[in-house]
């Protein structure tokens, strides 16, 4: 359940304009700006309205103005039901949407209006869901919780930070999910590259024992077995750190289309990219000793298989 | 005879044998976590749709239930309209709010429901009595947990605060009749359920007689989609929500869950077979010789393909079998993860188990086992005998 004002504002389009239908969010007005938002939430009921002499300004986003055919300068109906009274507004800009994570997965159409208008048309009086305040600092942001928190009882005054890491719980599970997911992936590919490095090292088995023969320790042998692993493990990271970047961006290009967004889902720093390689590298030397140390340890002679 | 020449062949390179065996083990695993991922929360979600017995939910036009707090005006008038189609059972109103239970020092919030106690579909009765007087309610757990009450109790409940006077509003004293098990709440939240009116009258929406939501059962045999549709051209304002569309709702909404199964299934599969093949094809190439001398004494192509393939088969399916295994674990925690989605209601599962998600993730397997020894196989029927004997005895 959301905790704010649902607002449902019916936008009646012209009927050739019409739209899917959204679920509705709430408004949230804020002092420090002038304008309302809310979400249109009905499919469009009928034709535009005479216009009023000076009907005001609204926002709508991009998707809205894509799906409706609506343009800067058009006019429509808001009202807060679908079939009844609204005010007449103009379409003033169309806005981008917000790269926020917490709106991805609904369906939602935003449109801003003035606070005194969202207000009107919702018979909402003189009230706002809440406040919005900007500080110099940090310290002055700790003043100013203090203050409000001491001198408004009934409210609550939260950081924007507290705010976000409630509101990222989802979040946060999505990525322990991906986590989880991310060690499977590891350990799996631990066994693979360890049964891809033991059938390489028995394919040489014939001249690993011609090595043995001929005077090359086993220090040697062993050294080029590590050796060849770590420049295999190095080349399939760089590989998949290629591979990674086109599949990144794939995902981004195909979630951002899906979900109309600007969000980036998924996000390679230099960070990952270092883990990813070490990870390999660590991976495939273990898995060259492992393999290297098993042919060493066999005699020569029942390396050739005599 | 196939056989235990597979065997043998296997048990000659055993720790790289158990090595793929062990890859294809967590391949399987990924595999069927991933199939149990693609078809589990929408088949939990219908479970948890249907377990009440309503087909359809009426939200207001334009919102899915509860999503919003949007209302439904009328609601009696709406109930009236919905008995005179034959085809509706039985229709049940909810008003979704929040109410807050003083405490000394602090308060407790909770959600609280407005229903009709005889129709309710919400929750189930654990202990106590149903809250079908005015002055009653149902509790959960964690309700009583977080206000300290136990059933029989009186509770000051009220609907709101008024900051400018600085106290709470539509303050009534509730008995505790029973406590309940809410079907669609997510666990830790705390909930009451109260008579409609009396819930109404306290949120200030009995004069318009609103609700967040009617649910209706449809008489057995009835197409629900059919009075969906019927109540849609009735009732312009509120919306039919039939099981189906709000799966497909679920569906559109969390199908990042449903494409991720699919990418990562598809990767396990491919691991598996990789692995597969180049183990078996490794294994031919070891032994050439040998299989050019079976060629030799009158061994036919048939058998030797059989052979090889078996080999690939009994490394995918003995991997397959620890691999169902251990995918049940490790959906088990994948499902701890998952479940703590905020607002997700406690029956829900991510990663459930049928028996059918289990058969397709062996039999796929299986089928990709005997796909990776069809090269090796190949190659090993389609070796020229007399070359590979003379070039075996040089080496």
């Amino acid at each position: 359940m959301s905790i704010l004002l649902p607002i449902l504002l019916a936008l009646h389009l012209p009927p050739q304009a019409r739209v899917p239908q959204p679920a509705a969010s709430p408004a949230s007005p804020s002092v420090h700006s002038t304008s309302a938002y809310a979400t249109s939430a009905h499919a469009p009921s009928s034709a535009t309205s005479p216009a009023a002499p000076a009907p005001r300004t609204i926002a709508i986003d991009d998707r809205l103005a894509a799906d409706a055919g609506l343009h800067v300068g058009d006019q429509v109906v808001v009202s807060s039901t679908p079939d009844g009274p609204g005010d007449t507004v103009r379409i003033g800009a169309i806005m981008k949407r917000n790269a926020d994570p917490s709106e991805i997965a609904r369906n939602e159409y935003e449109v801003r209006l003035h606070l005194d208008q969202l207000q009107s048309l919702i018979g909402y009086g003189d009230r706002v869901d809440r406040f919005a305040v900007a500080t110099r600092d940090s310290a002055a942001t700790r003043q100013a919780l203090a203050a409000i928190n001491q001198a408004a009882f009934g409210f609550h005054a939260y950081r924007s930070t507290d705010i976000a890491v409630e509101t990222s719980e989802t979040f946060k599970v999505v990525s322990r999910f991906h986590r989880a997911i991310g060690v499977i992936t590891i350990v799996a590919s631990a066994v693979f590259l360890l049964c891809i490095l033991l059938l390489k090292v028995d394919e040489r088995r014939r001249d690993v024992a011609a090595l043995r023969l001929i005077g090359i320790s086993r220090a040697s042998v062993m050294r080029s077995v590590v050796l060849e692993a770590a420049a295999v493990a190095v080349l399939g990271s760089l590989l998949g750190v290629g591979l990674g970047f086109i599949t990144s961006g794939i995902v981004n290009a195909y979630y951002g289309a899906l979900y109309r967004t600007p969000l980036r889902f998924s996000i390679i720093t230099p960070g990952i990219v270092l883990f990813a390689v070490v990870l390999s590298l660590v991976l495939g030397i273990g898995a060259g000793i492992l393999a290297a140390r098993r042919l060493v340890r066999t005699p020569p002679l029942a390396l050739l298989g005599r | 005879m196939r056989s235990t020449l597979a065997l043998a062949s296997l048990r000659r390179s055993a720790s790289r044998t158990l090595l793929a065996v062990l890859g294809v083990a967590i391949a399987a695993a990924m595999l069927l976590d991933m199939v149990m991922l693609s078809t589990g929360l929408r088949e939990s979600f219908r479970e948890l749709l249907v377990s009440r017995g309503f087909q359809l939910r009426l939200s207001p036009r334009g919102t899915l239930p509860f999503d919003t707090e949007a209302t439904i005006t009328g609601a009696g008038r709406i109930i009236a309209l919905l008995r005179t189609n034959p085809a509706v059972a039985t229709v049940s109103p909810v008003l979704g709010g929040t109410v807050h239970v003083p405490r000394a020092d602090s308060t407790v919030a909770s959600f609280a429901l407005g229903i009709v106690p005889s129709v309710q579909g919400d929750y189930e009765l654990a202990q106590g009595r149903d809250a079908t007087a005015a002055n009653t309610l149902v509790a959960n757990a964690d309700f009583l947990r977080a206000t300290g009450a136990h059933v029989g109790d009186t509770v000051r409940v009220a609907a709101g605060y008024n900051p400018q006077l600085r106290s709470f509003v539509e303050e009534r004293r509730l008995v505790i009749a029973g406590r309940a098990r809410f079907v669609y709440l997510s666990s830790g939240e705390p909930a009451v359920a109260m008579p409609l009116h009396t819930l109404q009258e306290m949120t200030g929406n009995a004069q318009d007689d609103r609700v967040s939501l009617l649910m209706v059962r449809t008489r057995e045999g009835v197409d629900p989609d059919s009075v969906g549709a019927w109540i849609d051209r009735q009732l312009p304002r509120v919306q039919a929500i039939s099981t189906r569309q709000a799966l497909d709702e679920v569906d559109q909404r969390l199908s990042y869950f449903r494409q991720l199964s699919y990418i990562l299934g598809g990767v396990s599969l491919v691991v598996g077979f990789l692995l597969v093949t180049t183990l078996v094809t490794v294994s031919v190439n070891e032994r050439v010789g040998e299989i050019a001398v079976m060629r030799a004494i009158g061994v036919s192509r048939a058998h030797v393909v059989q052979q090889i393939l078996l080999e690939g088969s009994a490394i995918s399916i003995v991997g397959a079998v620890l691999g169902l295994a251990l995918g049940l674990v490790t959906a088990r925690y994948l499902n701890t993860i998952l479940s703590d989605f905020p607002g997700l209601p406690s029956r829900i599962d991510f990663f459930l188990f049928q028996p059918r998600a289990a058969w397709i993730a062996l039999g796929l397997l299986v089928v990709s086992g005997i796909a990776a020894g069809v090269y090796p196989s190949w190659r090993a029927a389609s070796l020229p005998v007399a070359r590979t004997l003379r070039e075996e005895a040089v080496a």
